[in-house]
């Protein structure tokens, strides 16, 4: 019987060390296939972000940027873009990578959470390279105002785990839904639409002038919550235990409920694919 | 060894096939390497695609959800020891890659269950696992992390892999330029060399040159007796007898008979000329 322990063990050992070692070359094959080809390669995850960021402060810079963003705005909305690209990068690559990895799910023994781990994990390294161009543009910025604070560091810990949480667990509901239904990729992008202009990216909350209800329901974006926690951080101070709360609390929900989702479903998937 | 026990022509009877293909308790006989107990896979098909919600529930309300269910394999037990070289034969839909693809824990069966021990590398389908965009070298780092073999393991492996596939002066070139000979070769180069304990290959052997196909039964052999198990399916009859000390026949997803390579292979060689 000590025997079969020991030998049962050792093989949930070699399965784990095999999907680790899967997961890493995933994330790095996501990440070189994104500019393969490309003349500048790796340096498009830093200037995509940033070139993006000077459109959108181009563009609302008249709009919004004068109202009462104590922030500087190019800082603003870059904290904004990066923070939400991290969850629409892998929440939406992650949706069709079931159907996408259908060879690798048919031939080769894979374990199926892998696909939507790596794509939020590729999409965390995405945004540890937009977190240069952030720092970028606040050493840039210094002159009008930008500030360097120790509370960055709490970026790393604990902020980003809890968007990572968050992330996953919506990765794995979408990509269970999209194998039985593959209508969830359209309607998820209008979604993802109405979800980026609902989250304040590029404005505030207080230029809109809501009434108390729609302010409530603006509350219920749990977004909001992870940029202002995060913008929180940029500007120095240390978010409230409540804001913890919430951050932590949505993103271990949410990661449990698509968890169980992904688990209940993922016998059937190869019947469906 | 175990008996070889020959099923006779009533070989009809399941139970009895059932008996004979077990040799020994799989949690007691380390030797015993694969063991299939009671398998059966259905698939509930429904008679037609249905992959969007509206049409979904308009024919879940309408009470027009029907499946028909269709049993690709029904009651197997197998057992495969250490060194053994089993070749699943039959003809097409019989059953034969979904067996493989159960045993390979690709696929959960509907019934029963398999367990297995050591490394197992499936080889089931040409370039399974590659990546088009990614040169040849960077393939062979993904396949082997797909086998479970890190980066530094690979890089020790790398030259015999690049050697034996004949490829040295494709490695920079993304492997959607590959033609499917070189991918072929370029598979059974990497499954070869990480020494596996259970090989499964799916009917890819019939794809390289003749020179490459000679080489790949020359290292078969040459695994074989260092001890690898083997099971192939192939339509090649020359190829199982040449390859495989036993086989086993599946026919709509029963076997049929359990033998020697050469008795099984002439039976179904038989059969299929009485059609």
């Amino acid at each position: 019987m000590e025997k079969i322990k020991k030998s049962k063990m050792k093989a949930n050992a070699l399965q784990l060390k095999k999907s680790m070692v899967v997961l890493s070359s995933m994330v790095e094959k996501n990440i070189k296939n994104q500019y393969r080809r490309s003349v500048l390669g790796i340096v498009w995850t830093v200037l995509n972000p940033l070139l993006n960021m000077i459109v959108m402060a181009f563009v609302f810079s008249s709009i919004f940027g004068r109202a009462d963003i104590e922030m500087d705005y190019p800082v603003y909305v870059l904290s904004g873009t990066i923070v939400f690209t991290l969850m629409r990068v892998s929440t939406s690559e992650s949706l069709t990578c079931m159907v996408d990895n259908y060879d690798l799910l048919t031939k080769t023994r894979v374990p199926y959470a892998v696909f939507p781990v790596s794509h939020t994990f590729s999409s965390t390294v995405n945004f540890g390279f937009s977190l240069i161009a952030l720092i970028i543009v606040m050493l840039v910025r210094i002159p009008n105002g930008a500030e360097f604070h120790w509370t960055l560091f709490m970026i790393v810990f604990p902020w980003l785990p809890s968007l990572m949480l968050f992330s996953l667990g919506l990765s794995f509901i979408l990509s269970s839904i999209y194998v039985r239904f593959r209508d969830i990729k359209h309607i998820y992008s209008v979604f993802l639409t109405l979800w980026t202009y609902l989250t304040p990216i590029f404005y505030t909350l207080s230029t809109l002038n809501l009434s108390e209800t729609s302010l409530k329901i603006m509350n219920l974006n749990p977004m909001l919550h992870y940029l202002n926690y995060f913008r929180s951080l940029i500007m120095g101070v240390v978010p409230s235990l409540t804001e913890h709360l919430i951050c932590y609390g949505v993103g271990i929900f949410v990661f449990a409920i698509g968890l169980l989702i992904f688990n209940l479903s993922k016998k059937k998937f190869i019947l469906y694919i | 060894m175990a008996d070889l026990i020959h099923l006779t022509d009533s070989a009809d009877d399941k139970s009895q096939a059932a008996q004979y293909v077990k040799t020994g308790d799989f949690e007691l006989d380390e030797d015993i390497l694969i063991d299939v107990n009671d398998v059966g896979m259905r698939f509930r098909m429904p008679t037609e695609k249905i992959d969007n919600m509206k049409e979904y529930f308009i024919k879940l309300i309408k009470g027009k959800l029907k499946y028909r269910n269709f049993h690709v394999l029904d009651g197997i037990n197998l057992q495969v020891r250490r060194g053994e070289s089993l070749a699943l034969i039959g003809r097409n839909g019989a059953g034969k890659s979904t067996l493989l693809r159960i045993i390979a824990g690709i696929i959960e069966p509907t019934a029963g269950f398999v367990r297995t021990r050591g490394n197992m590398a499936p080889l089931l389908k040409l370039g399974a696992g590659f990546d088009s965009n990614a040169t040849g070298k960077e393939n062979i780092f993904l396949n082997g992390a797909m086998l479970g073999f890190s980066k530094r393991e690979m890089q020790k492996k790398y030259d015999s892999i690049v050697e034996f596939s004949e490829l040295k002066d494709f490695m920079n070139v993304p492997i959607k330029n590959y033609s499917s000979g070189m991918l072929t070769r370029l598979g059974f180069s990497i499954a070869v060399d990480i020494h596996p304990d259970i090989l499964l290959i799916d009917e890819i052997l019939a794809v390289g040159d003749a020179p490459f196909q000679k080489k790949c039964a020359e290292k078969i052999d040459s695994l074989r007796k260092e001890g690898t198990t083997f099971i192939v399916v192939s339509h090649s009859m020359e190829q199982v007898k040449r390859l495989c000390q036993r086989a086993v026949y599946l026919k709509n997803g029963k076997i049929i008979q359990y033998g020697t390579a050469q008795e099984v292979a002439d039976r179904y060689l038989k059969e299929c000329n009485e059609v």
